[in-house]
């Protein structure tokens, strides 16, 4: 029997969330038990079980002639690499041309990191999404955090409407506070869209996550509603 | 989970062939694997150029991999699986980095752009087998209790750690451990049954 601490371990591990650390500990302890690599198939597929949830679409069919033409030119080089006669010249003039372009770059790289050096230290954006593949919503926000002034703005569209004496809120996820932080009631305008600018209620200096629930009207001070937007910073 | 023998034993052959360089057998691997590992993709990344670009990576990964497929592991159509939502949370992790900003509209035209190209050459019986198998696991998943399922699935989808999945659920960290390694658990007892 495999004790809980190491199920637990067995689970994070097969959904790839332990820390490289933790992995190395874990697949040491795997490398002797062939009891736990039995159950870390088993979560493995559990696991991949999962993608199953997401709605079911078709690529498409371009991208097979696509994918079929770099997988026949993938086997073409390999196979150029073995047998074909080298051009002792052509290396050196690859490399040639490619130290130029790349000089050409760190040029227009260094020109270009002037122009948002400000912007790049300054902020930092998060996409959300819905927690559950099958929730049925095409809502989709986005945040851009500017932790020097502790403030953001948050825009929303195709949002449905809270419904009558519920609104939706933010929180900011902080490592550093052991519930999400109250950024705010949103009130979403009826086109479904919301362009708010918010500043959470503490200090967050560690954000991980922004989410946003839907709460009793005029919000909460700690979440109890369910989420209904989330995304990682 | 929810793979019957012959079809796990019939990729396992398809993968065969593609180890040994087989560009068929690569081809029916694709219409096997495509339509899953591209619904994933489209989910996680809700920008349709974006994740056909993750599905031509991750086939070229497998073509390029197929000979250390490791049968003790995983499952094929798992190891393709997992192999997608990393690649996924690559191009989730790099678009954070890239400071780029998609507009919801745009993602909207690009997913029914592709949806109106959707391929047609995946067979009736390919698709119907497929659809059995998620409708199999869409009801194991919603037989799960709340909280595990919600624990399970932001893990999944939206690449939250453990720790901030606690934060953002106001939970102890012991408590979604639990929570997701029963999630898995029930998911896994459901799929011997």
């Amino acid at each position: 029997m495999i004790p809980e601490p190491l199920q637990d371990q067995a689970a994070l591990y097969a959904l790839g969330l332990l820390e490289a650390e933790e992995i190395r500990g874990f697949e040491e302890a795997m490398h002797s038990s062939a009891e736990l690599r039995v159950f870390v198939r088993e979560m493995r597929e559990a696991s991949a079980a999962l993608a199953q949830m997401a709605p079911p679409q078709a690529p498409p069919a371009e991208l097979k002639q696509r994918v079929l033409r770099e997988v026949a030119l993938d086997k073409q080089n390999a196979g150029a690499k073995s047998t074909a006669p080298r051009v002792a010249w052509l290396p050196w003039a690859i490399a040639a041309l490619f130290m130029a372009f790349c000089g050409i770059l760190l040029v227009d790289r260094a020109r270009l990191r002037e122009q948002t050096a400000d912007i790049l230290s300054q902020v930092t954006f998060v996409t959300l999404g819905a927690p559950s593949p099958d929730q049925p919503t095409t809502a989709k926000a986005t945040v851009v955090w500017n932790p020097g002034q502790q403030s953001g703005v948050i825009t929303i569209d195709n949002m449905p409407p809270a419904g009558p004496g519920r609104d939706y809120q933010l929180w900011a996820v902080d490592a550093n506070h052991k519930d999400p932080i109250n950024a705010g009631v949103i009130r979403i305008d009826p086109n479904g869209v919301a362009r708010v600018r918010f500043k959470p209620g503490q200090s967050a200096t560690q954000i991980q996550a922004f989410a946003i629930s839907l709460e009793r009207e005029g919000g909460v001070p700690k979440r109890e509603g369910p989420i209904v937007l989330i995304g990682k910073v | 989970m929810g793979l019957d023998i012959s079809q796990d034993a019939a990729d396992r052959e398809m993968l065969a062939g593609v180890a040994r360089g087989d560009q068929r057998a690569f081809s029916q691997l694709y219409d096997r694997l495509s339509g899953p590992l591209y619904s994933l993709a489209l989910r996680m990344l809700g920008d349709a150029a974006e994740a056909q670009d993750a599905l031509q990576d991750v086939f070229l990964q497998l073509w390029r991999r197929a000979a250390s497929y490791d049968v003790d592991q995983s499952s094929v159509f798992s190891w393709a699986m997992l192999m997608t939502r990393s690649r996924v949370i690559d191009r989730l992790r790099a678009r954070g980095r890239r400071l780029r900003v998609v507009s919801s509209s745009t993602d909207d035209d690009a997913t029914e752009a592709a949806m109106a190209h959707a391929s047609t050459i995946e067979s009736a019986a390919d698709t119907a087998d497929r659809n059995e198998e998620a409708v199999r696991v869409r009801s194991s998943v919603s037989k799960l209790p709340a909280e595990q399922r919600e624990a399970i699935e932001m893990a999944f989808f939206n690449d939250l750690t453990h720790h901030e999945i606690a934060a953002a659920l106001g939970q102890p960290l012991g408590t979604i451990k639990a929570r997701i390694r029963r999630g898995l658990l029930k998911l896994r007892e459901r799929a011997t049954i």
